[in-house]
């Protein structure tokens, strides 16, 4: 028998039932589920059952992730350096930028699995496998400068009023990562909409950089101009050169993981597709109507896609089943409103220079509504039977 | 000949195709009538332990409607009556006679003939059937209840295929039985008027003599024979919901019944191993499973039907409407980082494995994979079923008692075919719940 195994069953006995740490049970489970995939045999009809579960549903996003993470641990270690003056080598940039990251996400995972933990003992029901994805997501919405108890507060808010209130993962109304990254956001806009993203040492802190979509162009200059003298080009944008949330700013990376969740229809790609061709038909719109040369209203599509953490939003954020709405005509209304108000939220607001996290959780609280029309609808269609 | 086209379903080519060719089993000790397929039943026995029965006694009957009688299926004496849990009838147990020769001593029926059955009024016709133990071969969709005799339905359905994709082969079946298939559906156009006779494309290959008997061709993917299916596909009005549904196999003990006089005993089933290729089993009805199955050298389980079947031990008998026992083997155990392997041999309809690139016949087992978690709204179950329905919103509905609404939404087109509860990925009990909403809601309507 696996030694690991032996390890588990021997110590089951302090978890469960009247065992000495019975209060732990959850816990427990979660790390033994997580070794060795449960498998009872079926006790209802059907008695053949798919092996798709919910472990590797979350896993998938997981996977889906790496690239964007791997990147932003990069582009966060190089963006560091080229405040310094300095260019890092692949290998530094990576390690320059863990140091920045990874104690975040510990931070992020250790938070959410206490407060995971502290509902799933109460409550009496196992750990969900949702907090992998959301311990993840939250961290790479971040700038890597932020304040490592401000990242606890976040995913508090995130795990307990975004999701535990309404009764655990599957029972939420909003995304729970957006939740928690909107209370950070409007708590401490400091640290998250001001000029200094980049990460570094506090000898560097005075080096300042506006976010792409902060930019505004001087007076008779474009805006696409103004962008790549500022370091924007569509090149860096694309790629995610660029200083920004630990995440968002690889539109290739993000699109990678997009790729993939639609592949694999773990993400609906009706939500995806209609969140980009939302986007793009606004930004259309927007570039076609005269006037604004000097702002995002001017900017057109691509540089709308590319910019900020739209991709990173509709590819993971959105696709969340939960506060998605269920249905396919759902979906595409969802999807694509998703990125109309984003853009309407970029060019005709001045408070708010990035529009993906609102438009996410305004339409994340739409989509039962959305699910009630459809249904209405579909159900009206169908020969009655009573 | 129309083709029914069904998009959504279980498309998964399976392991353990049984074999065409069929094999007679030799007498059993004992047969049995069970209750436990029987929906909605609640018996009146009529027999006691220790009676002598012969060929179409009358074992027991229906307290809803004394009339519907479940006959002996052979001749002997009753052996035990075995009761389960709240003293609920399991199976009435016979000792079938050791020494008796051909010619089999049993009840004798009115018999009909081509040229006669177009006099008998509707009612007379039903009371043979009654009679002869088989009105409850008719079915009333939608919960397959047994056919109300007082109602003239839209129409009635009758199915070649059986409820398990592995069902005997209509051409197993109905070998040499072409003759009966056209006299049953003689008697069928006594009773309603629309008759639709439906085919697996695949079956129809093979298929000879009732070729020209099928209306209706519907396609390979599990449960598009169902009769329930079917009507989905058809119908056109709230009218045609009570419509009635019968097996082919049913239809011909019906047309044996009737021309012959005498209680029709003759099954045909498949016993299916995934790993084996087993002939069809001419046997009994109510035959014993351990017979059927031979050594049972798995920890699995035996189903009559692996979606929407029920579970047996070896040491029960087969029921009246059952002609299909699957082995389904148990997993290993417990799997190291089973949650995230590439999985070139774990057959899933979703596309999370590596399986779902091959297109070699599947194994499944019968574990779960995982464990029950709360409804993450992911659609899946939406995406497989059948007609149409969202099972997640019909539960959440069920949920909240709001029947109307889970009404609304469709609850009783469902056919229980158990593929929602297949492709769950939170593992919901999603086919139970439904059911047991049917149910519900059928026991307040009486």
């Amino acid at each position: 028998m696996n030694p690991l195994k032996k390890f588990l069953n021997s110590t089951e006995k302090h978890f469960t039932g009247s065992g000495k740490l019975n209060r732990f049970e959850p816990l427990f489970d979660a790390t033994k589920t997580f070794f060795f995939f449960p498998s009872p045999k079926v006790k209802h009809t059907p008695f053949v059952r798919d092996n798709l579960d919910l472990k590797r549903y979350m896993s998938f996003v997981i996977i889906a992730l790496l690239p964007v993470l791997i990147f932003g641990m990069y582009n966060t270690g190089l963006q560091s350096g080229l405040a310094k003056g300095e260019t890092y080598t692949i290998f530094k940039s990576l390690l320059t930028g863990a140091r920045f990251v990874v104690p975040i996400i510990i931070v992020t995972y250790a938070v959410g699995f206490f407060w995971e933990t502290v509902f799933a003992s109460i409550r009496g029901h196992k750990i969900s496998e949702g907090l992998l994805v959301t311990g993840l997501l939250f961290p790479l919405t971040l700038p890597a400068t932020i304040p490592l108890w401000q990242v606890a507060l976040g995913i508090s808010f995130g795990v307990v009023i975004g999701k535990e209130v309404f009764g655990g993962t599957g029972r939420n109304i909003l995304n729970p990562a957006l939740t928690g990254r909107a209370f950070l956001y409007f708590s401490y806009p400091v640290s998250l909409s001001g000029n200094i993203w980049v990460a570094g040492n506090p000898a560097v802190d005075g080096v300042s950089s506006a976010t792409a979509l902060a930019i505004v162009a001087r007076e008779g200059q474009t805006i696409t101009s103004a962008l790549s003298d500022a370091g924007f080009s569509l090149y860096n944008l694309f790629f995610g050169f660029i200083p920004g949330a630990i995440g968002e700013t690889s539109a290739f990376c993000c699109l990678l993981g997009a790729v993939f969740l639609m592949i694999t229809r773990i993400a609906n790609f009706r939500i995806i597709i209609g969140g980009i061709s939302g986007l793009i038909l606004t930004s259309l719109v927007f570039y076609l109507i005269p006037g604004g040369n000097d702002s995002w209203l001017n900017a057109g599509p691509l540089y709308h896609l590319s910019a900020g953490g739209f991709l990173f939003g509709i590819s993971f954020m959105a696709t969340d089943p939960v506060s998605a709405p269920g249905t396919n005509p759902g979906r595409w209304i969802f999807g694509f409103l998703i990125g109309f108000f984003t853009i309407v939220i970029r060019v005709a607001n001045p408070a708010f220079v990035e529009g993906i996290m609102l438009s996410i959780l305004f339409m994340n609280v739409f989509s039962p509504l959305l699910d009630h029309m459809v249904i209405r609808y579909t159900t009206s269609k169908r020969i009655p039977n009573v | 000949m129309k083709s029914i086209s069904i998009k959504k379903g279980f498309k998964l080519p399976l392991s353990g195709l049984p074999d065409i060719s069929a094999i007679q089993l030799p007498e059993p000790e004992t047969i049995a009538v069970s209750a436990m397929d029987i929906p909605y039943i609640r018996p009146k026995l009529l027999v006691k332990q220790g009676d002598l029965v012969k060929t179409g006694t009358s074992l027991f009957c229906d307290k809803k409607n004394k009339s519907i009688l479940y006959l002996s299926p052979g001749t002997g004496r009753v052996k035990q009556i075995l009761f389960g849990p709240r003293r609920k009838l399991i199976e009435v147990v016979i000792d079938l006679n050791k020494n008796q020769d051909k010619n089999e001593a049993f009840v004798k029926f009115d018999t009909l003939t081509l040229k006669t059955i177009k006099a008998v009024p509707r009612t007379t016709l039903i009371k043979h059937l009654q009679d002869g133990g088989l009105w409850q071969c008719f079915r009333q969709l939608p919960a397959k209840d047994t056919a109300d005799e007082n109602l003239t339905p839209a129409m009635i359905i009758v199915s070649l295929n059986g409820n398990d994709p592995f069902s005997p082969h209509p051409q197993v079946v109905l070998d040499n039985e072409t003759r009966y298939f056209e006299f049953g559906l003689k008697v069928l156009q006594q009773l309603v008027k629309k008759i639709v006779v439906t085919c697996r494309k695949d079956s129809l290959t093979r298929l000879n003599g009732c070729k020209p008997f099928i209306t209706h061709v519907v396609p390979d993917t599990y449960p598009a024979w169902d009769p329930g299916t079917v009507l989905y596909k058809l119908k056109r009005s709230e009218k045609e919901n009570n419509s009635w549904c019968i097996s082919a196999e049913h239809l011909v003990l019906v047309a044996k019944l009737l021309l012959d006089g005498r209680y029709p005993v003759k099954r045909v089933i498949t016993v299916t191993r995934s790993d084996d290729k087993k002939p069809h089993i001419i046997t009994r009805q109510g035959a014993p499973v351990k017979d059927l199955i031979g050594q049972m050298d798995t920890t699995g389980i035996i189903t009559t039907g692996r979606f929407n079947g029920r579970s047996v031990n070896p040491d029960s008998h087969l029921g009246f409407f059952e002609n299909t026992l699957n082995i389904i083997h148990d997993n290993d155990g417990d799997e190291m980082f089973g949650f995230i392997l590439p999985g070139l041999s774990k057959p899933t309809v979703s596309k999370t494995f590596l399986s779902c690139l091959t297109s070699t016949p599947k194994d499944l087992d019968c574990t779960i994979h995982g464990e029950e978690r709360a409804c993450i709204n992911c659609g899946y179950c939406t995406k497989i079923c059948p007609i149409d329905l969202a099972p997640n919103f019909i539960m959440k509905a069920l949920h909240a008692d709001d029947i109307e609404d889970a009404l609304g939404f469709g609850l009783l087109d469902c056919v229980r075919c158990g593929l929602c509860s297949f492709t769950c990925p939170s593992k919901i009990e999603l086919t139970k719940l439904l059911s047991d909403g049917m149910d519900a809601h059928f026991k307040d309507k009486e």
